[in-house]
């Protein structure tokens, strides 16, 4: 572990701004939104912010991206097809460890299994990661429950935890730590490990404190859910409650389901565009011949919460689908984000009554 | 810092959202969750709002069509041509047509336009009645032509009313809204005969036949009357005429109104309880397509005044646009009836005001609706549209004999194809403007991109033809109209662009006494007092009623949707909204009619069954589509024209969008 004064942690950002694009959270003026944004102004970046509203998924995985371009040639009888590649190196800075986790989510399911998807491949290459230990939960944050918090474990090239006036350093690869050594930083001696372990052992007991928007007992949301032994009714009140938006898939750092769309150019060009998708849409699952094994709304609200809390699906990802941000319980109208859904699942359990 | 702060352009909820700008393109979208109303939220159309704006369709240079065939101009030839052209035609005999999607900016300089330099009246929106009505109703009853209660007290009401419409799908982040505070221990009533996903989140949902709305709202006041639940007190010191309305609810009997609206007499009398007992209420009913006629928006503000609700903080009576901007563009007076800042066009003063601001005479002759001008062979010669769809295509023969159509777009759509001269325009990210959402909230929409070379916005355009014309109009900005509005429009006196860069929207009234804009209405303030709206009690048209059943028995309503809206020409345009749209006509490609699971089985109809609906001018076939959520004796058609609906509801779509308290009466035949 290395010790980094404030002064020392600009200069770092500056020098990889050289390399990299740098993304990391700054504040809309008017508005105070936290956003994760690409930063123009590196004076812009906070890092005490609170965590963004928006998860760095769309670094990798855009809202909407052109990922190749087609063009049929009548004359040739040719078609010629370009693949748009974004090789540009981006550094994020700030990472919260949820939405750290969460992108790690992303590369099992993008990178991890049979087919390795190329376009996210290519964003994902040449990436810098600087995670940031928070020190207080945010009130809608539920990472404990859901074991992506409140520090980053993996997946970091560099980890920062704020301690008095610098920040202890951690290196979570070569590139880190070459940074490191460029740097000289000094090595911050054998009680820092001791510190950070009071830091984040602080952090998680002042959950209570701070985090009081939700509560979520994941675990035995996963055993119900696996189980299958989740009343229809329950889904149905659920599903009263869904206006169909798709913003829980949204602003979810783990959700990675996508469409692709061919858009014809007024240049006679193809654009082949991958865009955001969303299983709370009927046409997400709608097949050939008018068949969609999950039309009702509250059969789709159901795969949402089964793709997110099931224990094969917790198999796939090594872990719950669910990071404990809190944000699918802010954005959505109809008050079903995942930590109430997991309430009334427990509800049955315990035979609490409803509302 | 490639995510901008911006005004979802879709509803007139008016969210906050960041559109992500890479390039010069616009590649996402995502809340704003500092927002005051939205909070965060958005809804499946606003999370797809970048969708729509990738698209190729866009106008990129003006055009002329000579022989039949558009030809590409600069824009001085164009303005040449319509400056000559309509040189020709007298100013009666021209109509405009605004667009509610506009900027307030943008429509102020249109209503200038169309006044001051071509002088005529016939100015208007097309299918929002609704407003027009809900304006009216409000300006007579309270002197506010908008919402009277605010939304950011929603959540710790007591008691709200939905009237009509389906919110969650037309204003889905205010039905939000209505979501939360009912969550938080509002008691949650939903008036409506289908039985919407509003009605499914509310606690009591009445279910009236169709176009009885205003009759169990007659009955609900007679029951606060008679119950004495009333504030005695509130009503000698605001209003106006409450002895009066008392004694003439009189006529209102109450086993009638049951007997009319199939509501039970006990549901009727709770309803009312409720709404007597609670500290702080609101109504809420949608303007626009889905709207209610204006005798039952005068029933509910009789109501709501009866029971001592408009006038106070914490409650009031809310109408809801449709449209981004309608409020806006009402408040700026494109109208044939209101004047900017809703100045009657009888009031002559009013007129003399006008002139001497804008330094020029005024034609008082009364203006007309552009449904009124094109329904008439002989009324117009020449159209000005602003970025309009597929509505008024209906009018298609009689706009191909117009002498001219100029077309203002950013988008090319069927109707811009029926123009003369077409200048495009700016896209609402390419510049400034200021945009009214429903709860008088003015908010400042700033570029965010640039426009495609020489694509100019409407003010611009405007500006550039009024000169043509002789008028010296000297705008260099979006903000110089700003500035005029608020030296004219006393609501909107206090707006600057200043202010409102610094800010998420200001509240109307907003003027010297209220600098920081104005929540809600206050009977203290309002300097003048409360008038019920005489709204009678029309029993004799039930005989009428009874005649037609014998032959159409069934009531067709038609209603909007989520992904069907605004005649899709705006969906076709996205990705993810337009395959919810396709999956749902791969299943009824001619089109769907619903029809209760108890009428289907009376007369033997299966899913998806071939049945002719015919009405007394005109049928279509279409196929059945069972549905629980319609009352037995009623049928429901989805509003989305082109695809689904052709000759018929072209043809009966003036009545029914009016409102939807209007239904057509129709029977069904089966098919083979």
């Amino acid at each position: 572990m290395y010790w980094l004064t404030s002064e020392q942690l600009e200069l770092l950002i500056k020098k990889l701004g050289e390399e990299y694009k740098i993304f990391g959270p700054r504040h809309d003026r008017v508005s105070g939104e936290v956003i994760f944004d690409h930063l123009t102004d590196l004076s812009e970046l906070d890092l005490q912010a609170a965590i963004p509203y928006n998860p760095p998924r769309f670094i990798l995985f855009p809202h909407l991206e052109e990922i190749l371009k087609y063009r049929y040639e009548p004359e040739t009888k040719q078609a010629r097809i370009e693949q748009l590649n974004l090789l540009e190196p981006k550094a994020l800075i700030g990472l919260r460890s949820c939405d750290l986790t969460g992108l790690l989510c992303l590369d099992r399911f993008f990178l991890g299994q049979e087919f390795v998807d190329e376009f996210y491949l290519a964003h994902r290459k040449k990436l810098f990661i600087i995670s940031n230990t928070c020190l207080r939960p945010f009130p809608q944050c539920f990472c404990v429950c859901t074991d992506s918090g409140p520090a980053a474990k993996e997946g970091f090239d560099l980890d920062l935890t704020l301690a008095g006036r610098g920040y202890l350093v951690e290196a979570g690869s070569k590139k880190g730590q070459a940074l490191i050594d460029e740097f000289k930083l000094p090595e911050a001696g054998p009680e820092a490990s001791v510190l950070k372990k009071k830091i984040i052992d602080d952090s998680v007991s002042s959950f209570d404190r701070w985090a009081l928007e939700n509560k979520a007992w994941i675990s035995r949301a996963t055993n119900r859910l696996t189980t299958g032994f989740i009343k229809p009714e329950v889904w149905e009140y659920i599903g009263n409650q869904c206006f169909e938006c798709g913003a829980c898939s949204f602003v979810c750092p783990t959700c990675s389901c996508f469409n692709i769309e061919e858009a014809n150019q007024e240049s006679g060009e193809t654009n082949r565009l991958r865009t955001w998708d969303s299983c709370s849409f009927e046409g997400y699952t709608k097949m050939a011949g008018d068949n969609n094994p999950r039309k009702p709304v509250e059969d789709r609200r159901n795969k949402r919460f089964f793709c997110k809390l099931s224990y094969s699906q917790s198999k796939k990802y090594l872990r719950p689908g669910c990071v404990g941000c809190g944000r699918c319980a802010r954005v959505c109208p109809g008050d079903i984000g995942l930590p109430n859904v997991v309430t009334y699942i427990r509800r049955e359990i315990t035979g609490e009554a409803g509302e | 810092m490639p995510y901008y702060r911006g005004i979802c352009n879709f509803c007139g909820t008016g969210c906050g959202h960041l559109l992500r700008v890479e390039g010069n393109r616009v590649r996402g979208v995502y809340p704003l969750s500092g927002h005051p109303l939205s909070r965060g939220r958005l809804c499946v159309r606003g999370w797809h709002i970048h969708e729509l704006l990738q698209t190729e369709d866009r106008i990129n240079q003006p055009l002329i069509k000579d022989q039949g065939c558009f030809r590409q101009v600069s824009l001085e030839t164009a303005i040449d041509f319509v400056a000559r052209k309509i040189k020709n035609i007298s100013g009666r005999e021209v109509a405009f047509l605004g667009s509610p999607r506009a900027s307030n900016e943008e429509n102020y300089l249109l209503g200038k336009f169309a006044r001051s330099v071509i002088k005529t009246n016939n100015l208007s929106l097309s299918s929002d009645a609704g407003q027009e009505e809900s304006a009216r109703v409000l300006l007579e009853g309270c002197g506010w032509p908008a919402m009277t209660g605010s939304l950011a007290e929603l959540r710790q009401a007591d008691f709200i009313l939905v009237v009509g419409g389906d919110l969650t799908k037309q204003n889905p982040i205010i039905a939000s809204e209505i979501h939360y505070a009912h969550r938080a221990g509002a008691f949650l009533a939903t008036i409506s005969p289908r039985k919407t996903q509003m009605a499914r989140l509310s606690q009591v949902h009445l279910r009236p036949r169709p176009g009885t709305i205003f009759y169990l709202l007659q009955g609900l006041a007679r029951v606060l009357a008679d119950d004495r639940k009333i504030d005695l007190d509130y009503l000698s010191r605001f209003t106006a005429n409450s002895q009066s309305f008392i004694d003439g609810l009189k006529l209102v009997e109450i086993d009638k109104v049951v007997e009319i609206t199939g509501i039970e007499k006990e549901q009727i009398v709770r309803l009312a309880g409720q709404l007597a007992e609670s500290d702080s209420a609101y109504a809420f009913y949608p303007t626009g397509v889905q709207s209610l006629d204006s005798r039952t928006m005068a029933a509910l503000f009789n109501l709501f005044l009866l029971a001592g609700k408009i006038g106070r903080r914490g409650s009031g009576l809310n109408p809801v646009t449709g449209v981004s901007n309608l409020l806006g563009s009402y408040d700026l007076g494109v109208s044939p009836v209101f004047l900017p800042g809703y100045a009657a066009v009888t009031d002559e003063q009013a007129w003399e005001k006008l002139e001497n601001f804008w330094r020029v005479r005024l034609d008082r002759w009364p203006g007309r609706n552009v449904d009124a001008c094109l329904s008439d062979q002989e009324a117009i010669k020449a159209l000005f549209i602003v970025d309009h769809d597929e509505e008024i295509i209906r009018h298609v023969n009689r706009i191909n004999q117009l002498d001219l159509v100029v077309y203002f777009g950013a988008y090319h759509n069927s109707f811009a194809s029926l123009a003369d001269v077409i200048f495009p325009r700016t896209s609402y990210v390419e510049g400034d403007g200021t945009y009214t959402n429903s709860e008088r909230r003015v908010q400042l929409a700033q570029k965010k991109i640039d426009p495609p070379a020489g694509v100019r916005p409407l003010w611009e355009i405007l500006t550039a033809l009024a000169r043509a014309l002789g008028h010296n109009w000297n705008y260099h900005s979006a903000e110089d109209i700003m500035s005029e509005i608020s030296q004219l429009v006393p609501y909107y006196s206090g707006l600057t662009y200043e202010k409102l860069t610094t800010r998420l929207g200001l509240k109307w009234p907003c003027d010297d006494l209220h600098p920081e804009g104005t929540d809600c209405l206050l009977a203290e303030d309002a300097g003048r007092r409360f008038q019920f709206i005489p709204a009678g009690w029309p029993g004799q048209s039930l005989a009428y009623d009874q005649e037609i059943q014998k032959d159409f028995p069934f009531k067709l309503v038609v209603g909007r949707s989520n992904y069907f809206w605004h005649q899709n020409s705006v969906m076709k345009r996205t990705f993810i909204p337009k395959r919810e749209y396709n999956a749902l006509l791969l299943l009824y490609p001619r089109g769907f009619v619903e029809i209760s699971e108890e009428d289907a089985r009376r007369l033997g109809l299966r899913e998806k069954q071939l049945v002719r609906v015919v009405a007394e001018s005109a049928e279509v076939r279409l196929a059945v589509r069972i549905s629980r959520d319609i009352l037995s004796g009623m049928l429901y058609i989805p509003y989305f024209i082109d695809e689904m609906i052709p000759e018929f509801l072209h043809r009966q779509v003036v009545d029914l969008e009016k409102n939807e308290e209007f239904f057509l009466p129709v029977r069904l035949e089966k098919v083979g």
